[in-house]
């Protein structure tokens, strides 16, 4: 029962860092390797809003994901709509420099230190009793709501709303789209802030379960393969790419060698590449010339 | 190999001349005192900046071997830092356990990279783009961590300490002698590079770059050419691992991180890509950068009073310098080079003649 | 382009070259001091720097100042050669210090030994060319220390517990925190104990109950964990949210004082080598003085350790004499007494054979929810290193 409890909970985690990967690769074919670092950013954001807002957790934490959002947007209007055109690889080397400069500045703001801001925002994470004999902390069963939820609205959303449908249709023609009025610009904005939206939410909530650091960004990376085994561009395939992963992590961790938690999701993805490389539920591409 | 026309009177009226390496009497010249400047740096400049020249020299290699594949071939790769462990750790491996001399690691670390360019290789017949990049990516977690478990097995804790190579019966240490060693090792992988760009299966890669399907109806081997890109790009790559493993004298995973990979792509996109002196300038500006950050930090009025967020400060100048690069210059370094070439050729002239003056 | 560059490094670099070198006692550092293990090597630096400053404000040693040349490898050993080599090279340091994973003792190491510098790791593990036979250029002042402290912690156990002890351990996937567990694991055999799991955890992990619950499926009633903080801490949170109700013992690192608050356990225990900040003695009056005039971004109870650093490095050098070399500051090492006024111990002495220290004390430190602090539970045990 535990063990059905740890894979929800690791599933979860990236689940919700995957779908940011996604969002933004599914509308705009960019693959954004600064998101563990945009993730680590939301978490400080908090650090700060918790300690100008004390006493008022909620407070806090709706601004620190208004603040995120706002990064998002910001990200792609000053960086990535100049990498518009520009070949896909140099596009991700902008993401990777964008990742190196958000390091740079968290540790000059706040330290390299490990920060946790469960105690600055005066909330404690304690362990529920579950059915069956399971345990999981307070902190974890938001994880595993948040992240049913957020995928819940965002798969409504990118079906039946207005916005969502215009960022399909911008992912499968941006020509197209363009020439029916669909502002590409707009789109591609939203995306990136709904992305460091899902990924705020998931940096605070590990943050609040688990302390912040510099580890953060690591974390985010490893939630791509998730993204990758499920098919870049399929909110529903990053689901099932985090199962799969998150369950084979932590089956092997429980019968086999704890150690092979590290290679296992590059396992996974390995085998899915050798078997059907455009993931579970990815569409086949057109190939992309570097 | 294309090439700008000089502006001068200088044409080329046979393909035999076209390939030619040094076209001009000028060019010849240009080299020659490059290589003049090249040959004395050792003994003007002090131990530190030999040192740095060396680091860029070993750059050099690995750039290269990444711009014959992803700016030639057109295959991307992010496990540039696995091929350069397995090399390492070849060395390594075989130095620890046999106390096999540099003159058979060496071979042995290019065979090895010529294996793995062909499993690295391999996902590039059925992936493309952004998919091959991280199916190599993989690849390079599994190197690190076959290597990490070699190490922690044998109880090298803190990483296999190689000792120097010994020619003639003398121990390698002194960083002139390593510049030297490492400039032949840049300029040997250059004229490699370019004789391939020039033979065949350098137009092969060109053609499968640019079409797939074109090259396939042009009766080019699509799969077996972009095989031998990976081969030899990785067995280059490898080698370069190994010559690192001797120059510091160490071999560990750790110095074979992500990042690692991620630099040597900086240094093609910088540099500019599809042109082995973009790879050259880029690895250059990618190993000096920081060096270059750090001195003008502390140029800057009351350093002493920022020395513990410095060095956060110089992470971070790195970044933004990139991002300035990417977005400002997308040609990279190579583009800056043409433009202030272009402007001198023309000169006084700011454009070139109208089309079909000559061309 | 590429000449153009070259020339303004040719710049640059000239003008940085320390212009006062030649009339100071030159040394520098390689350290982690960003990256993802910054927070445990930092604050170490920070405060040796200040200890530093602290000198030369007060007119240096033997009239000389000290030139602290520090330098950022983040951790990686590609860096951490480069950087020993401009040190030595360029700003010919007569003592090279290390602050940074043990990854980066090799390519260190390497350029040293060439050049004849000794190298003191401060702040980062003691590798064991400092135990007796000593390597003559390699010192150490850290706090842990392998294999020594596996032997206090298990001592405690045996002397605390009251019921038989099954005991699962904890490591980080990195060589060296992995190969104490596994001597711990060897010892406790030896000593009538159990070991019931070992969980070597990789240092990313986003979730660590996968591990916890392991140690608690494994029916351990203690549990030890010898690996850089995350690990040690997170290990602990994960087992007690599985409702896990057994002792756990962990290395004091410099995090431990402000962790132990957080926590508030009342069954985690912290075993290290350095008293804390609640023993308030004067020299930890004196270092959060200095500490709060320097306007530190860390928290003063991380600092004692870069500050021994600081009083073992200034005894070295007073004992050196002036004009000094590196032969003679590593023959003024190999023979060396420094009172640590309180912060250890004992004093930190070295011979010519031992370049860690002649005895290694122990304290026990853990939460006391009735007295709503921190409290000792175990005074200082000495162990002779032989």
């Amino acid at each position: 029962m535990q063990l059905a409890v740890n894979i929800a909970v690791l599933a979860s985690i990236y689940a919700l860092i995957a779908c940011g990967y996604v969002l933004i690769y599914r509308v705009s074919r960019v693959l954004n390797l600064a998101h563990g670092e945009l993730m680590m950013l939301a978490a400080y954001l908090l650090l700060t809003t918790a300690s100008s807002f004390a006493g008022h957790p909620l407070f806090a934490i709706s601004a620190a994901i208004g603040l995120s959002i706002l990064v998002g947007a910001m990200v792609y209007l000053f960086l990535m709509r100049k990498m518009t055109g520009e070949m896909a690889l140099a596009a991700v080397l902008a993401t990777v420099a964008l990742g190196v400069l958000l390091r740079g500045i968290t540790v000059i703001v706040w330290s390299a230190q490990q920060q946790y801001p469960a105690t600055a925002l005066g909330l404690v994470n304690p362990s529920i009793a579950l059915p069956g004999g399971a345990r999981i902390s307070l902190c974890g069963a938001l994880l595993v709501a948040c992240t049913a939820v957020a995928y819940g609205s965002l798969l409504a959303f990118l079906r039946f709303g207005r916005w969502g449908v215009r960022m399909r249709a911008a992912g499968q023609s941006p020509l197209l789209a363009a020439q029916r009025g669909i502002n590409l610009h707009a789109i591609y904005a939203i995306a990136w802030s709904l992305s460091t939206f899902t990924g705020a939410m998931a940096g605070m909530l590990i943050a609040l379960d688990s302390g912040l650091g510099q580890t953060m960004t690591i974390i985010g990376l490893k939630a791509f393969p998730a993204a990758l085994v499920g098919g870049l561009d399929s909110l529903a395939g990053a689901l099932a790419g985090s199962l799969i992963v998150a369950a084979a992590e932590v089956l092997l961790i429980h019968y086999v060698d704890p150690l092979l938690s590290e290679v296992v999701p590059f396992l996974v993805l390995i085998a899915m590449l050798v078997v059907r490389p455009w993931g579970l539920f990815g569409t086949r591409e057109e190939l992309d010339r570097v | 190999m294309s090439r700008l026309p000089r502006a001068s009177g200088h044409f080329r009226t046979s393909y035999a001349q076209d390939f030619r390496l040094i076209q001009t009497p000028l060019e010849r010249r240009w080299l020659a005192a490059l290589l003049v400047a090249l040959l004395t740096f050792p003994f003007i400049a002090s131990p530190f900046l030999t040192d740095l020249a060396s680091q860029a020299l070993l750059a050099m290699v690995g750039a290269m071997a990444l711009m014959l594949l992803t700016g030639f071939a057109g295959q991307v790769s992010l496990g540039h830092a696995g091929l350069l462990a397995a090399g390492a750790f070849t060395a390594g491996i075989l130095f620890r356990e046999t106390g096999a001399p540099f003159w058979m690691t060496l071979p042995a670390a290019a065979l090895v990279g010529a294996f793995l360019g062909v499993v690295f290789g391999l996902p590039s017949l059925r992936l493309r783009g952004l998919y091959l990049a991280v199916s190599t990516l993989a690849l390079h977690f599994l190197v690190a961590y076959v290597g990490g478990e070699y190490e922690s097995k044998r109880g090298f804790s803190t990483g296999i300490v190689i000792d120097p190579p010994v020619i003639a019966g003398k121990a390698v240490t002194d960083p002139r002698a390593w510049y030297f060693i490492l400039l032949t090792a840049a300029v040997l992988t250059l004229l490699v590079c370019l004789n391939l760009l020039r033979s065949r299966s350098g137009r092969a890669w060109a053609a499968i770059r640019a079409n797939e399907t074109v090259a396939e109806a042009l009766g080019i081997g699509v799969a077996a050419n972009k095989l031998l890109a990976f081969v030899i790009s990785s067995m280059l790559t490898s080698l370069a691992g190994a010559l690192f493993a001797y120059y510091r004298g160490f071999v560990s995973v750790e110095a074979f991180s992500l990042f690692l990979s991620i630099q040597y792509v900086a240094m093609i996109i910088i540099g500019g890509m599809g042109s082995v002196l973009g790879a050259i300038l880029g690895a250059v500006f990618v190993t000096l950068f920081p060096y270059l950050i750090e001195a003008v930090m502390q140029l800057l009025p009351g350093a002493g009073a920022y020395a513990g967020v410095m060095f956060a400060v110089n992470y971070a100048a790195f970044g933004v310098v990139m991002i300035l690069f990417l977005v400002l210059e997308p040609q990279g370094l190579v583009g800056i080079w043409r433009r202030v070439q272009t402007y001198f050729l023309l000169w006084p002239f700011k454009h070139k003649p109208v089309a079909g003056a000559r061309r | 382009m590429l000449r153009k560059l070259a020339a303004a490094i040719l710049a640059a670099t000239a003008l940085s070259a320390p212009a006062a070198a030649q009339d100071a006692y030159t040394i520098g550092l390689t350290g982690a001091l960003t990256g993802a293990p910054a927070s445990t090597y930092a604050p170490a630096v920070q405060a040796l720097r200040i200890y530093v400053e602290r000198v030369n404000a007060a007119g240096g040693i033997n009239g000389r100042k000290i030139n602290l040349i520090l330098q950022d490898d983040s951790a990686e050993p590609g860096k951490a050669a480069a950087n020993a080599k401009k040190l030595i090279t360029q700003d010919g340091v007569i003592l090279m210090l290390n602050a940074s994973l043990s990854s980066t003792y090799a390519p260190m190491l390497a350029e040293a030994k060439r050049a004849g510098v000794p190298v003191l790791f401060a702040s980062s593990v003691c590798p064991k060319d400092v135990y007796p036979p000593a390597d003559p250029l390699q010192f150490c002042t850290t706090a842990f220390a392998a294999n020594y402290d596996s032997r206090a912690v298990l001592d405690f156990i045996k002397a605390t517990a009251k019921e038989p002890v099954k005991i699962g351990f904890s490591a980080m996937a990195i060589p060296i925190s992995r190969g104490e567990i596994d001597f711990a694991e060897e010892l406790s055999k030896t000593m009538g104990m159990t070991p019931v799991d070992k969980e070597v955890i990789p240092p990313p992990t986003p979730d660590y109950t996968p591990f916890a619950t392991k140690i608690k499926d494994a029916g351990a009633n203690w549990a030890y964990s010898w690996a850089p903080w995350v690990t040690q801490v997170r290990t602990l949170e994960a087992l007690r949210r599985l409702d896990w109700k057994g002792d756990y013992i962990a290395w004091s690192h410099i995090e431990a004082e402000g962790e132990l608050a957080r926590l508030k356990d009342d069954r985690f225990y912290v075993i290290g080598a350095n008293a804390l900040f609640q023993d308030g003695l004067p020299i930890h009056k004196e270092i959060a003085d200095a500490a709060k005039a320097a306007n530190v971004q860390y928290p003063v109870q991380q600092m004692a350790e870069g500050w021994i650093a600081g009083m073992v490095i200034e005894a070295a050098l007073k004992a050196t004499g002036w004009p000094a070399t590196s032969e003679k500051l590593a023959a003024a090492m190999s023979n060396l007494k420094v009172d640590t006024k309180g912060l250890r111990g004992g004093p930190i002495e070295w011979t010519k054979n031992n370049h860690f220290r002649t005895r290694q004390y122990y304290r026990v430190y853990k939460w006391d929810a009735a007295k709503i602090s921190i409290v000792r539970i175990k005074d200082w045990t000495a162990f002779d290193v032989k």
